[in-house]
């Protein structure tokens, strides 16, 4: 009797979880799925949808922006994912230190990133501009030998200049993570430390980096699914522009379904960017758990 | 006798509720949440339309802008498309394509037909039929400083026939460059970002290179149109008054020109009144130049009854309200946009002859061209404004416009089209 209340507690509490996901993320997944074997329009036409097989899945491996957008996906994940978790780390063990203020600095560190990523873009786009603040700033530490720079319609400098304000507006969000991390591990370790005689360093190496070890894990897990989805910034900022330097596999996608109208060849992005990251993921989470047994 | 008084007053109840709904026929129309003063005058319009027969009951609902065309798009897949809607005139094609909108040919009067600028017809109309009309259309010219004008002695043109040829276009731009004042001499609005604006402003050049998006007799490739001789020209040109700083690639805002940084501005009509408080006097119009012909764009929002409208006689007697001269005036008073027909144009203080927007009647009567009627236009679009940024950005103008053609035909096959 007792068993049977438990067990539709249970369900009661599992239930409405259990049906947003199934309607708003499971159902629009198999969907998509179904779709990226068709032409699907997003308002369709008098031209009936059918299945064109694997026409999709062939037009993406020819299709010149795909290709461009997922390898500057993986060049932000390569250089956004270790910057942005080694500055976290470092940020956090700076406003852990007992120091004055602490609590002022953490709130200030983690305003970015409460703060919406469209309005943090056209900030910084503001802040990029040849007339800028930071054209003007590098002018003056390098006393008039710098040369205003158009950031974001250069080529080579769009790409970087994205790079750095995403750490710099997602880095609260990991030092957070870290923060909490840090907490957990035990003060007597540190007092031992003191008493041996180990210097700062050390103890860093020794106590703080294998007492964060499932901390980092998880920060570099979902650091790098967060850095696939690029999408806000260089929507607001560039529209994958200048020449592709920041298109991204998501602009891609969008642009194609709403836009271009085109649902069938867009669903087979989806799926297959979706696997490419699961792929990665599921990579990153054996590299890892080996470390950590051995 | 207690249960009967009930079922009598139950009867009664439906039977006041049913009256007037048998005798009026209600329509639900969408419109999209433009400007407030577009706004009030359309509510301001429904409401005397409903008041002033009682035969059709109107009931407006205004959905915002942003994401109009996503749910309009939504309802059409769904089959909840109300009997009345606005729709961007680009978009038109794709909606009478798909079958969703009823065509109005039958309507439209020979008299009507005469009096409505050729580009409104140009715009609603697809394969031959007329899908949609709209009460005002848009306008693209340039907007000057007249005092920068003075300064370096330039001729001001007083009609479309009167417009600046190329060469003068350039030599006035030289000296305005050289003008202490101004910083960069044309304000092209790239502010506005890559998107509509891009293909609306910049096609026309194009075309005025005699080039265009699309070869408009088969409608299906851009092949040798977009990508020939003269579309190179024309990118060529647009680049290098970039590259030489005749315009900013990068507007640090919105007010180039209202602060006088800009001496031309090449933008439509929807800035007169900011412009207009900014500059007072000083503020003129100016038609587009003939370059090798003379081009400007055109096209807006128009009104369509779609085919899920069961009553589309009286559908019909809203729209022929709505394109009363006067209602007409009515609403480009509020908005600022070019009246549809010749004879509201008339009663408009700015449209009217030798009124100071009435440049802007002039183009849309002779040289207005609108955007490539063709269900793939979102696709078009999208990969011309594409190119035209990276042009902005100093790409290989060659390269680009290839790069665009191929994916624009790859496009229409794709969609079935050929």
């Amino acid at each position: 009797m007792m068993r049977r209340r438990e067990l539709v507690t249970q369900v009661s509490l599992f239930l409405p979880a259990f049906i947003l996901l199934l309607v708003f993320m499971v159902t629009p997944f198999l969907m998509a799925i179904v779709l990226s074997f068709t032409n699907q329009r997003l308002i369709p036409g008098p031209v009936p949808t059918r299945f064109v097989g694997w026409q999709n899945y062939v037009m993406m491996l020819r299709d010149s922006q795909f290709w461009a957008g997922l390898k500057n996906n993986f060049v932000f994940v390569l250089v956004v994912v270790p910057l942005q978790s080694a500055f976290a780390l470092a940020l956090a063990l700076l406003v852990n230190a007992k120091l004055r203020f602490t609590k002022f600095f953490r709130t200030l560190y983690f305003m970015p990133t409460v703060t919406t990523m469209v309005v943090v873009s056209v900030i910084w786009s503001f802040l990029y501009h040849p007339d800028g603040l930071v054209n003007r700033l590098l002018s003056s530490v390098s006393f008039g030998h710098w040369e205003a720079v158009d950031f974001l319609r250069n080529r080579s400098w769009a790409f970087p200049a994205i790079m750095f304000m995403s750490i710099w507006q997602g880095v609260g969000f990991q030092m957070l993570i870290f923060l909490a991390g840090l907490q957990e591990i035990p003060e007597f370790l540190y007092e031992a430390a003191d008493v041996d005689g180990a210097s700062p360093i050390r103890k860093f190496w020794h106590i703080t980096l294998p007492g964060l070890r499932n901390t980092i894990t998880f920060v570099l897990v979902s650091t790098t699914i967060l850095a696939f989805r690029l999408f806000d910034q260089v929507m607001v900022m560039t529209a994958g522009g200048p020449q592709d330097a920041t298109y991204t596999v998501m602009l891609h996608i969008y642009n194609t379904a709403f836009r271009r109208l085109n649902i069938g060849y867009a669903s087979a992005m989806t799926i297959a960017f979706f696997l490419i990251v699961l792929a990665v993921s599921v990579a990153q989470r054996f590299v890892l758990w080996e470390e950590k047994e051995g | 006798m207690r249960s009967l008084r009930i079922v009598v007053v139950a009867c009664l109840l439906v039977m006041t509720l049913a009256v007037p709904a048998l005798a009026k026929t209600e329509l639900v129309l969408w419109y999209h949440s433009g400007k407030p003063e577009e706004r009030a005058v359309l509510e301001y319009q429904v409401k005397t339309f409903n008041a002033m027969q009682d035969q059709v009951v109107i009931k407006a609902v205004e959905i915002p802008e942003g994401g109009y065309n996503e749910q309009v798009q939504a309802a059409a897949l769904a089959g909840g498309l109300p009997d009345i809607l606005d729709l961007d005139g680009p978009f038109i094609a794709n909606y009478a394509w798909s079958g969703y909108l009823r065509p109005l040919d039958k309507y439209i009067t020979p008299q009507l037909k005469k009096d409505l600028l050729p580009s409104i017809i140009a715009q609603g109309e697809y394969k031959g039929k007329i899908y949609a009309l709209g009460t005002f259309d848009s306008g693209l010219a340039m907007w000057a400083n007249k005092r920068y004008l003075k300064d370096v002695g330039a001729r001001i043109p007083v009609s479309v026939d009167d417009a600046w040829t190329f060469t003068e276009f350039m030599e006035i731009l030289r000296k305005l460059k050289a003008h202490p004042k101004v910083k960069y001499p044309l304000d092209f609005k790239i502010n506005y970002g890559r998107g509509e604006w891009f293909s609306y402003g910049f096609l026309p050049i194009f075309q005025g290179f005699g080039a265009d998006m699309i070869d408009r007799k088969t409608m299906l490739s851009a092949e040798g149109v977009l990508n020939g001789p003269e579309a190179l020209a024309a990118a060529a040109w647009f680049q290098s008054l970039f590259a030489q700083g005749y315009a900013d690639p990068n507007p640090p805002g919105d007010t180039e020109f209202i602060d006088g940084r800009a001496a031309l501005s090449w933008v439509g009509h929807w800035v007169w009144q900011p412009y207009k408080q900014a500059l007072g006097e000083d503020l003129i119009l100016i038609p587009m130049p003939k370059f090798f012909r003379q081009a400007t764009g055109m096209g807006s929002w128009a009104w369509a009854i779609t085919s899920n409208c069961k009553y589309p006689d009286a559908a019909w007697q809203f729209l022929e309200f709505i394109l009363r001269p006067e209602e007409i005036v009515r609403m480009t008073d509020a908005n600022g946009a070019v009246p549809s027909r010749v004879s509201a144009a008339r009663l408009s203080k700015a449209y009217q002859p030798g009124g100071p927007l009435n440049i802007f009647v002039q183009q849309l009567q002779k040289i207005a061209i609108p955007r490539p009627v063709t269900p793939a236009y979102p696709a078009l679009t999208s990969y011309f404004a594409e190119a035209i940024d990276n042009i902005i950005s100093g790409a290989d103008v060659r390269k680009e416009l290839d790069q665009a053609v191929k994916r624009i035909n790859e496009e229409i096959k794709y969609m079935g089209l050929k």
